[in-house]
């Protein structure tokens, strides 16, 4: 049968909705949406290529910059797997305060990502709410590390930074504050009529697509797939951390999904910060030849670095498997398919949090 | 009666404050945040152990200004502002935010060691790398121009067509040999390790 | 000075339409940019307006190293910008290339080679409150006099 098609729309690359160029191809027959495809490439750098032959104190500066929403869980990523590599251990105050910074980043990238749902549906208000309330995070993160975004806080053997007693009654009273403020703004997106309207079984990913094509993160568990990096670390099990599931798979799942992981995130910070031990935060120690993968929970999925380093401690071979790839891939393969309106595409494209920067590199 | 109280409602004064006078904080930045490394006035010695940790390209160097001092300077466009020269330099020449106050009360260090790695297979004796190097010019200033040398106190020296390095603790991790090389035989490594020294 | 100049001054100055374009930066000046239009700092009210279209906009924010995809694009979109305009290039990648600018990366930095630059901010990413303060100086000096302004960019 001859395919209909009325009109092939491109969106992108320099779009209001997106924070980063990417353009998304649809092939529309009236007002619905047959098939779509996303088209990536506008930020390739070639980051992993000028990863090789330099030590671990200029790596991690780039591996930072794969990605500046999520700069923290690259930095630990990179540097776990340094330390797999050259067996060092980690004091134990170390890992605690790389869980807290780890969950506080979670926070900022998850209330963006849904800061930018809503900015993309129209309601604006709801929006600048949560935005604001993701500069009370941005503040802890300041304090604590000494910058917003790029803090490079984590090194081989431990962390850059002690916090002491005051800097973490500081980081309590923003999560207070979060706590106090976030279920007005969840309520208020819960309930709202109109945001239903847009959200609830528009962009539907079926468990059997979202197997197919792999997903991770938010998105994979919007759509009943339990998959977290965090189950196989132990301390994350200690303090308190669960799975959290829903098994709609649309937009209104992933987005609500995130408010869950938001309030999960300072429960969990709040245990750390009551139970951190005494002791010291960075026991040096040289790096050394060998080759291993390294998988941890980005805000957005699992995150994976496969590197190899010769004797010296300098990389000989590197590569990053993101999760937006996969999560941007089913998105223009499942999520985005048959969708009722033009004006959906956006806010469906949107609700899977793509990172162009982090699957382009 | 209605339309006056709305343009009494409309026209009030402080409506038109509010309105046309900035209403959120002053643009300020905290004292805790990691700004541009700044001078504190300590004497540098150009040991040049900021420019060496620097991750970022040509984001400090430091220079000798006409009273003879020396004194690092920070290059903007480039620079990261991730502290590293704040936190390893010896004398405490840099400062920036609250780095300085943490690395004293936590004892922060960085240790640091250079190496110089020859690869045999690649090097054809041209001496450029021993000519080059600032210490052996310190060391030895009538070097040979083919990078032969009596002394054996110098950093590499070029022995039976082949450069040999003789002492590697005297390297400073400058990477000149390796820019001047041209073959891409000399790498220079440098380990540096994120301590904390004492007690805690 | 006519009145209508006058006029047309403070204008001007108190209503800048800003467009950012993305020309392969980590995201982390994005978001900063983003940051700004939060309640915290709250750019609208100094009549900034963040509208991402080039056709409408007065000033180009530009972030990022110059990807390879982006060299024909960059001037494409500066042409689209009705006059006056001016571009200001946020962070370290667009004026050096930041942590890029190593042999091998796929990128041409710095961004003036491509299209003229009015001002920059420097750091990696620079904190909301310098992208609002060079924003707001810069467009004092940038728009004033317009019309009697001698030498014009090409």
């Amino acid at each position: 049968m001859k395919k209909i098609v009325d009109v092939s729309l491109p969106i992108g690359p320099v779009h209001p909705c997106f924070k980063e160029p990417a353009r998304i191809k649809c092939e529309t027959a009236g007002e619905r949406v047959i098939r779509t495809e996303v088209e990536l490439g506008y930020v390739k750098k070639g980051i992993e290529k000028i990863m090789i032959g330099r030590p671990w104190q200029e790596i991690i500066f780039l591996a930072e910059r794969v990605c500046g929403i999520c700069s923290v869980v690259h930095n630990t990523a990179i540097i776990g797997a340094l330390e797999k590599i050259s067996n060092i251990t980690v004091p134990m105050r170390a890992m605690y305060l790389r869980i807290i910074l780890n969950e506080l980043d979670r926070m900022q990238s998850h209330l963006l990502a849904n800061y930018s749902y809503c900015y993309t549906i129209e309601h604006e208000t709801l929006a600048m709410y949560l935005l604001n309330l993701r500069e009370t995070v941005m503040d802890a993160i300041e304090i604590m590390t000494g910058t917003r975004i790029m803090a490079a806080y984590i090194v081989p053997g431990g962390v850059r930074t002690d916090i002491n007693r005051e800097i973490a009654t500081k980081i309590c009273e923003a999560l207070d504050h979060i706590e106090a403020e976030l279920p007005r703004f969840v309520q208020m997106f819960a309930t709202g009529p109109l945001i239903a309207l847009r959200s609830k079984g528009i962009g539907i990913l079926s468990v059997k697509d979202a197997k197919e094509s792999g997903v991770v993160g938010p998105t994979a568990r919007a759509s009943g797939i339990a998959r977290d990096a965090r189950e196989h670390e132990l301390l994350y099990t200690e303090l308190g951390w669960h799975m959290i599931i829903r098994q709609d798979g649309d937009n209104f799942s992933r987005i609500m999904l995130r408010f869950d992981e938001l309030f999960q995130s300072v429960h969990i910070i709040k245990n750390a910060l009551a139970v951190i031990p005494e002791g010291p935060v960075r026991l040096g120690n040289r790096i050394t030849s060998g080759r291993t993968k390294h998988t941890v929970e980005a805000p957005r999925g699992e995150l994976t670095y496969d590197v190899e380093l010769d004797e010296n401690g300098q990389v000989i071979m590197i590569s990053i498997q993101t999760p937006s790839i996969m999560n941007v891939d089913a998105g223009s393969h499942a999520m985005m398919k048959n969708l009722s309106s033009i004006a959906d595409v956006t806010s469906t494209f949107i609700s899977a949090d793509p990172c162009i920067a982090c699957a382009e590199r | 009666m209605g339309a006056l109280s709305y343009f009494k409602e409309f026209f009030r004064i402080e409506w038109f404050k509010k309105f046309i006078a900035a209403k959120t904080e002053p643009l300020q930045v905290p004292a805790y945040f990691r700004n541009f490394p700044e001078l504190t006035g300590n004497e540098c010695t150009h040991c040049l152990e900021c420019k060496m940790i620097c991750p970022a390209p040509g984001a400090i160097d430091v220079f000798q200004h006409e009273d003879g001092q020396w004194r690092p300077q920070i290059i903007r466009g480039h620079c990261f502002r991730c502290g590293y020269c704040v936190e390893i330099c010896p004398e405490e020449v840099l400062t920036s935010g609250g780095i300085l106050a943490k690395r004293h009360e936590q004892n922060l260090a960085f240790t640091h060691e250079y190496k110089v790695l020859m690869n045999s297979m690649l090097c054809m004796g041209c001496g450029n790398c021993c000519t080059a190097c600032p210490v052996n010019r310190e060391i030895e200033p009538n070097m040979g121009s083919g990078g032969t040398s009596v002394s054996t106190n110098v950093l590499m020296r070029v022995e039976k067509g082949k450069n040999t390095v003789l002492h590697n603790d005297l390297c400073k991790g400058c990477k000149i040999c390796e820019d001047t090389c041209p073959n891409g035989a000399v790498h220079v490594i440098r380990h540096v390790e994120a301590i904390q020294t004492g007690e805690y | 000075m006519t009145l209508l100049q006058i006029l047309k001054n403070i204008v001007r100055k108190h209503s800048i339409h800003v467009c950012y374009v993305n020309t392969g930066s980590c995201n982390g000046c994005d978001i900063e940019i983003l940051a700004c239009l939060s309640p915290r700092y709250d750019i609208e009210q100094y009549g900034i307006y963040v509208h991402n279209n080039p056709r409408e906009a007065d000033i180009i924010l530009v972030t990022g190293t110059m990807s390879a995809q982006w060299i024909d694009k960059l001037p494409d979109i500066w042409d689209k910008v009705p006059e006056p305009k001016a571009v200001i290039v946020i962070g370290n990648c667009p004026i050096s290339g930041c942590a890029f600018d190593r042999p091998g990366a796929l990128i041409d930095p710095p961004v003036s080679k491509h299209i003229p630059v009015s001002a920059v901010v420097p750091g990696c990413p620079p904190r909301p409150t310098e992208i609002i303060s060079t924003i707001l100086n810069s467009a004092d000096i940038l728009f004033e006099n317009y019309e009697t302004k001698t030498e014009r960019k090409p």
